[in-house]
């Protein structure tokens, strides 16, 4: 029997049941459509961080201390303020060592502007002026140590009625209920993250620094969170003597941070941009395993949905098995039939799925702002999947089918 | 029988027996011998359990004999596999049901083409020799129509058309009438005496005496044997 016409009359009864084929077909949709819309979201935040590793961020070494049990969990991950200026300044005069500043979050509760106040908590961090690099800044310049001065970006400029421009004054609410001025003074040239310590995703930022009164009003001895430290070069030797001597002093007893992390039984990690994107692949790479084997379960159930109607499909149509074979059906005529019925199932399934798994990576992408990456492989493999969903869930039925005696299905009512 | 010629032989049963092992061996057919020729019109006549299912299986290549040999067209169909048997069955057999057994989602037309799909005809030629056949049957203006807009005697003139749609050697009709009130189901006998003075061959199974006198032969089976032959004289050349 001619494939076509196999497909032409398998198409028949697939449109001849149109709910119940979409009903079926719903398992393998939903479980392709998963696959697609998380490796679709997990290729756009990695190509969304690759890109954002700039030359200058490869000569840095990102810096805190952590217990052990945190370690290769990603920036700042159980990071404890540990680390002082002095500590910065002396590391920043290590031979090896091209720059050194501290890097903290700066807890808020406001940030109010012309009159508006908007609730905010994150997005405001301390460090030193070299954090940013000349072409990071659109408008303005960087904020003076030891001011109340702050660089924002177009994310933040843009967050109230009217866009906050250079020399405005923007008013912090901290813990405790008081409000700081701060004076913009410098606005970047977009909202990306500028480092591994600020998350990867573009949102509303604000830049202080480190010793502004601000922050020194909080204590006089200001432990950070962070410091990154600067190589000369991002050669692997360049790096690996930064990492060396930036430890060497940090662990030892002339730090600041040394004696205090020993006390807390914590541990120092120094990792390049490169490296806390290695780990953060590794996190999305379980992540995105987890969600295929979740899927792979999907797929599994949506075989045995469509293997299930085929049973019934099959039963149903014992008279119509009988009028075949009475007149000249062959056994692989019937067995080809049901199959290609199951296929089609399957392979609608993950065409479908594959489309709508798109669209929700498309708009996922667009609403996390991460750039959005075309899973060709993915959609590829869906498509075979499907296919091979259809031939596995079909195939005893099938084989049922094409054993039909003809003498009772003729006579089956 | 077997030794005769078969030049002008459509079917031959011969010595056939059928046994169904249903606790007991029951003998279905117990030792038939029978020949119907060639554009011949035959009708089986016979009580429940007679044989005449059994018959009509066998001949139709559905079902194979215990004991003895059934020719179709000059191929012994006794002991070829089943894919052989499916291939005769829908070259030479051409099968009207009681019930019709129409594809309810095919149309008219699809529905006769059907048994040349499986011979592997092209889709032009189907649709050219189906449209032909439905014609010859009077329901050239059904084309389209799928069985659920037909009439019941629309529809047995459906089947009839797909039966003869390969050119079999053997036209096989299960109570062709069964399931027609008494005007329709008179129509479609004129439809078979067509059939018969165009020279196809026609067995005929029924229970009702008057349908069976359209033949030109009747075949009484009783508990599996061929209880007496009774030639009719009214009908044909």
């Amino acid at each position: 029997m001619n494939p076509i016409e196999s497909l032409r009359i398998a198409w028949r009864s697939i449109k001849g049941h149109k709910l119940r084929s979409t009903l079926t077909t719903l398992g393998v949709i939903i479980g392709i459509a998963a696959v697609i819309t998380f490796v679709t979201l997990g290729a756009g935040l990695q190509e969304g961080i690759i890109g954002d590793i700039s030359p200058d961020d490869q000569k840095n070494v990102y810096v805190w201390a952590a217990p052990a049990e945190n370690a290769n969990q990603g920036p700042l991950s159980g990071a404890q303020p540990v680390m002082t200026q002095r500590d910065a300044a002396h590391i920043q005069n290590l031979s090896g060592v091209e720059d050194a500043y501290v890097f903290t979050g700066v807890s808020t509760q406001s940030i109010g502007f012309d009159g508006q106040q908007i609730a905010r908590q994150g997005g405001v961090y301390a460090t030193g002026p070299p954090y940013f690099d000349d072409d990071d800044i659109a408008d303005g310049k960087r904020f003076a140590p030891g001011t109340n001065e702050a660089v924002i970006n177009p994310a933040m400029a843009g967050l109230f009625q009217r866009n906050v421009t250079v020399g405005d004054t923007l008013s912090l609410g901290v813990f405790g209920g008081t409000e700081i001025n701060v004076t913009v003074v410098g606005i970047l040239e977009n909202s990306e993250s500028l480092s591994a310590f600020e998350g990867f995703n573009p949102s509303p930022r604000l830049y202080l620094s480190a010793d502004s009164p601000l922050l020194r009003s909080q204590g006089a001895d200001a432990r950070y969170l962070a410091m990154i430290v600067e190589a000369p070069t991002r050669s692997d030797g360049d790096i690996d003597r930064t990492r060396r001597v930036t430890r060497e002093y940090l662990t030892s007893a002339d730090s600041d941070a040394g004696p205090r992390a020993n006390a807390s039984g914590l541990g120092f990690e120094l990792k390049t941009s490169t490296e806390l994107l290695g780990q953060l692949e590794d996190v999305l790479n379980l992540l995105q395993n987890f969600i295929v084997g979740i899927a792979a379960i999907s797929l599994l159930v949506g075989a045995i949905g469509i293997a299930n109607i085929m049973l019934v499909s099959v039963t149903e149509r014992t008279r119509e098995i009988g009028i075949m074979k009475a007149v000249g059906a062959q056994r692989r005529d019937i067995l080809g039939l049901f199959i290609i019925e199951a296929v089609i199932l399957g392979l609608l399934g993950a065409i479908l799925g594959t489309l709508l798994g798109l669209g929700a990576g498309y708009a996922g992408a667009q609403f996390i702002g991460i750039p959005w990456v075309f899973p060709s492989t993915y959609a590829a493999i869906a498509v075979v999947v499907g296919i091979l969903v259809g031939v596995l869930a079909g195939l005893y039925p099938a084989w049922n089918a094409s054993r039909t005696d003809p003498i009772d299905a003729l006579r089956y009512e | 029988m077997s030794g005769s010629s078969s030049a002008d032989t459509a079917v031959s049963l011969d010595e056939v027996r059928k046994t169904y092992q249903v606790g007991e061996p029951v003998h279905a057919l117990d030792g038939v011998s029978l020949e119907i020729p060639r554009g011949s019109y035959t009708a089986v006549m016979g009580p429940s359990g007679s044989g005449k299912s059994t018959l009509m299986n066998l001949i139709g290549c559905l079902d194979t004999p215990t004991e003895g040999s059934v020719v179709v067209n000059d191929q012994d169909v006794s002991e070829i596999g089943e894919r052989k048997r499916t291939t005769i069955r829908g070259e030479e057999i051409g099968f009207v049901f009681q019930t019709f057994n129409l594809m309810p989602r095919l149309t008219a037309r699809e529905n006769v083409a059907l048994p040349m799909v499986f011979r592997g005809v092209g889709r032009s030629e189907r649709q050219e020799r189906a449209a032909e056949v439905l014609q010859s049957v009077g329901l050239g203006e059904r084309l389209g129509h799928l069985p659920n807009e037909l009439s019941g005697g629309q529809r047995q003139r459906v089947a009839i058309a797909r039966a003869l749609v390969n050119d079999p050697a053997i036209l096989l009709a299960d109570e062709p009438t069964g399931n027609l009130d008494t005007e329709t189901g008179a129509q479609i006998m004129g439809l078979f005496e067509e059939l018969y003075d165009r020279e196809n061959t026609i067995l005929m199974v029924t229970h009702e005496r008057d349908i069976a006198e359209h033949a030109e032969r009747i075949i009484h089976l009783l508990d599996g044997e061929i209880e007496r032959i009774e030639e009719l004289s009214g009908v044909g050349k």
